[in-house]
């Protein structure tokens, strides 16, 4: 009895009226006030259970707290981002990093903290025409412009604290797919044989929101992607046998909206 | 190869050794020796600007002395948009406000970004499956839209202005146009030397002694002796000034001092293949034409065997040729001479290794005898053991094998070489060289016969490996000028992008296939 008691405190100290209603049900209400006689192996997996969702209430999202069904917000990022495909990017462009810009869109559920993502970054850079022959590359003068712009639909879980610093601090992690846009453009090209093409594949990442005020928040991100077959039929990329276009990138956000 | 040459003078060089006639004059005996103990004598440098006796083009298809090939179209053309899709230039009118010209855009869901720097007007995204004209055409019709126009796309206007361009079919079947606007002709950092029968790069007279009368022919009629002539020279006007830098470092091994004239014009004919003065509104194009000429001559015209000149074209001569160009700052070494008879050429075979160990890129012709044997060049069929020295097979204007070219496990590429039997005398390869009827004398009755001029020029159309050889030798120059220097690397990469053709992969008629110098010149992008 004496482990259901702050179970009962903490949903008594933090969960509004709703979620107190959803999780002390009869049966609970029951249990806490019905002395047990039942052996202590189950009490122990009872014991288990409320602790696990006491956790859960614990992570309620800041909307639940706020009574919000949904929190929109909006972002702009900026970051950087490494290429798998490190040789064929570095023979191009002469390195496979690069800065990328973007933004997008969140939308907060009220459930458990889980939230949608929809962003666009854009990765642009220049470089130059290359042979690889006898072992050597061998740069053309001939400049090309690389633009790759995804779009990455993303759905996640944002967690939040509730005491000190995690009021303010929400780590998350997320997953989705992603769509690339690749454009390819390069001096004395014809239209067909620049490269204008999109992409598809999945990616995974993980940030944490610190909200400086109660609308605006600064972020940063982890995010690893892959966009398998992007690359490899033609180009510098089918001579080093390299396929994907995806990578990873790192990314600072500012954020906007509650 | 030299067997590309007219008819009466295929085999004229054997039979003008057998038919000497030694004894037949008295000139150069019994009277003092008026060249000095030289070989020859040059008695005026300068002289009469040159002839142009213009295009030959009614000449009978001459007889190349190898054979075959089918017609087939090949289609290259590409239907490329003059225009970028996903965007067009816009102007409004002045004044036009922001809700006007939001409501313009929103006709062609069109987006506008920031005006760039030296603009007056503004580039409009679109969607890249609206119709670019249709959508321009849509703007240009509203009363606060000044223009509307698709990106229409600009280009070097590469094709040469050169009157007779039109009948150098040669070039537009490599796609040199646009090759030109990648790399137009090289600059005069890169040097190739001609090794072959000498170049007209000099305007001067050579005093020759023609002692001996000679038959062309066993049995044929006898061609007496000219005595002590006076021959004049000049600089073929479409290769370059006598005199000028264009011609760097000139050796004449045959006659063993740095005056190789041609006597021939097998050796100007590649030249002006290989770099013939382009866009001066004057005559005919060639591949590489900023490039400077190594006039190298390490072959005899029949002229010079008349003349006794000290050496032939033997294989020490070719090796020593070699050496020297390689030596005296050649890039590339055209060879488009070799030979069927006899066994291997180790000392030609070493002095290729020498010449491209210092970085110099040989292309060689691969031969025209298949249809007369099929013998091997014997100065070409190592060719497929060393990177950066390539046999070239030749085809004709339907871009398929020429007759003659020869097929072996050593040739390793193909340009057009021309094929007169599939197309007639305008199926040559057309460059300017020596007018043969002022130059082969030799070719009229004895009683006509008279001494040569090597100062009057023709455009005339010549067939043979001789004539794609400078094809891709010209080529090596462009890469080289585009930065590809290391010899072997600019073998893999004429492999790399040549156009295949015959059994997939190499064979032994194309190599690798037809080179493709503007595909290859343009390299690879990231995924294109």
């Amino acid at each position: 009895m004496t482990q259901m008691t702050p179970m009962t405190q903490m949903t008594q100290m933090t969960l509004g009226p709703q979620m107190t209603q959803m999780t002390l049900g009869p049966q609970m209400t029951q249990m806490t006030r019905t002395p047990s006689r039942e052996p202590a192996r189950r009490r122990r997996r009872t014991a288990l259970l409320v602790a696990i969702l006491a956790v859960l209430l614990a992570a309620a999202p800041a909307s639940a707290q706020a009574k919000e069904k949904l929190r929109i917000g909006g972002y702009a990022m900026a970051g950087g981002i490494t290429f798998a495909s490190s040789e064929s990017f570095d023979a191009v462009l002469g390195t496979h990093s690069g800065p990328l810009f973007g933004g997008g869109a969140r939308v907060g559920l009220p459930w458990f903290g889980l939230f949608v993502d929809l962003g666009a970054w854009r990765f642009k850079d220049e470089g130059e025409r290359v042979l690889q022959a006898g072992g050597t590359l061998y740069k053309l003068g001939i400049p090309v412009t690389i633009t790759i712009t995804p779009i990455e639909l993303t759905g996640g879980w944002q967690f939040h604290g509730r005491r000190g610093i995690w009021r303010r601090l929400g780590p998350y992690v997320g997953a989705g797919l992603s769509s690339y846009s690749y454009k390819e453009t390069s001096t004395f090209a014809t239209t067909s044989e620049n490269a204008d093409d999109r992409f598809s594949g999945y990616h995974l990442l993980g940030g944490a929101e610190y909200k400086v005020l109660n609308w605006l928040g600064i972020a940063g991100e982890a995010a690893w992607s892959t966009i398998p077959d992007a690359l490899g039929t033609a180009g510098i990329s089918k001579e080093f046998g390299e396929t994907e276009l995806g990578g990873t990138s790192f990314r600072m956000k500012i954020t906007v909206g509650r | 190869m030299r067997l590309d040459r007219r008819g009466r003078a295929a085999c004229s060089a054997c039979c003008l050794a057998a038919g000497l006639i030694a004894l037949s004059t008295s000139t150069g005996r019994g009277q003092q020796d008026p060249f000095a103990g030289a070989a020859r004598l040059m008695v005026l440098d300068g002289g009469l600007p040159p002839i142009d006796r213009g295009l030959r083009a009614q000449d009978a298809p001459r007889e190349a002395r190898n054979r075959a090939a089918s017609i087939e179209i090949v289609d290259r053309a590409e239907t490329a948009l003059p225009y970028l899709r996903g965007s067009l230039i816009v102007k409004f009118k002045d004044g036009t406000g922001g809700n006007a010209v939001a409501s313009a855009l929103s006709q062609v869901s069109g987006t506008s970004s920031t005006r760039a720097a030296w603009a007056d007007f503004d580039i409009v995204d679109i969607p890249i499956t609206v119709d670019v004209e249709a959508a321009a055409a849509a703007l240009g019709s509203r009363g606060d839209v000044e223009y509307a126009q698709p990106r229409y796309l600009n280009h070097a206007f590469s094709k040469p202005n050169d009157p007779l361009y039109a009948n150098q079919w040669n070039f537009p079947a490599i796609d040199m146009e646009r090759a030109w606007d990648i790399q137009p002709g090289a600059t005069s950092d890169i040097i190739v030397a001609v090794l072959d029968s000498g170049v007209a790069f000099q305007t001067a007279t050579y005093r020759y002694n023609s002692r001996f009368a000679f038959r062309l022919t066993p049995g044929g009629p006898v061609y007496r002796a000219l005595g002590i002539i006076d021959v004049p020279f000049a600089a073929a006007p479409e290769l370059g000034a006598s005199g000028s830098t264009r011609f760097a470092s000139p050796r004449d091994f045959i006659w063993d001092d740095t005056d190789p004239v041609d006597l021939d014009g097998h050796g100007t004919h590649v030249s002006g293949t290989i770099g013939q003065v382009t866009n001066n509104g004057v005559g005919v194009a060639g591949m590489a034409y900023n490039v400077r000429i190594m006039p190298v001559k390490i072959i005899q015209g029949l002229w010079d065997e008349i003349f006794l000149s000290p050496n032939e074209g033997t294989d020490d001569i070719v090796a020593r040729g070699i050496r020297y160009a390689a030596d005296n700052g050649a890039k590339v070494i055209n060879l488009s001479i070799g030979r069927t008879e006899g066994g291997a050429a180790p000392a030609v075979q070493d002095a290729m290794r020498y010449a491209v160990g210092k970085g110099v890129f040989i292309a060689v012709a691969a031969g025209n005898s298949k249809d007369s044997g099929n013998a091997p060049n014997r100065i070409a069929d190592f060719a497929a053991s060393i990177d950066g020295l390539v046999a070239v097979a030749a085809v004709g204007r339907t871009l398929e094998a020429s007759y003659f070219s020869t097929t072996a496990a050593y040739v390793e590429i193909a340009a057009p070489g021309g094929d007169q039997k599939q197309g007639g005398t305008g199926a040559g390869i057309l460059q300017q060289t020596l007018d043969s009827d002022a130059l082969e004398t030799y070719n009229l009755p004895p009683s006509q016969y008279g001494p040569p001029r090597a100062d009057v020029f023709t455009y005339s159309y010549f067939q043979g490996t001789s004539m794609a050889t400078p094809h891709v030798a010209g080529f090596a120059a462009l890469l080289m000028q585009q930065g590809v220097t290391n010899p072997a690397a600019i073998e893999a990469a004429m492999k790399q992008f040549a156009t295949d053709k015959g059994a997939p992969g190499r064979d032994d008629v194309y190599g690798y296939g037809l080179i493709n110098p503007r595909a290859t010149l343009r390299g690879l992008g990231l995924a294109r």
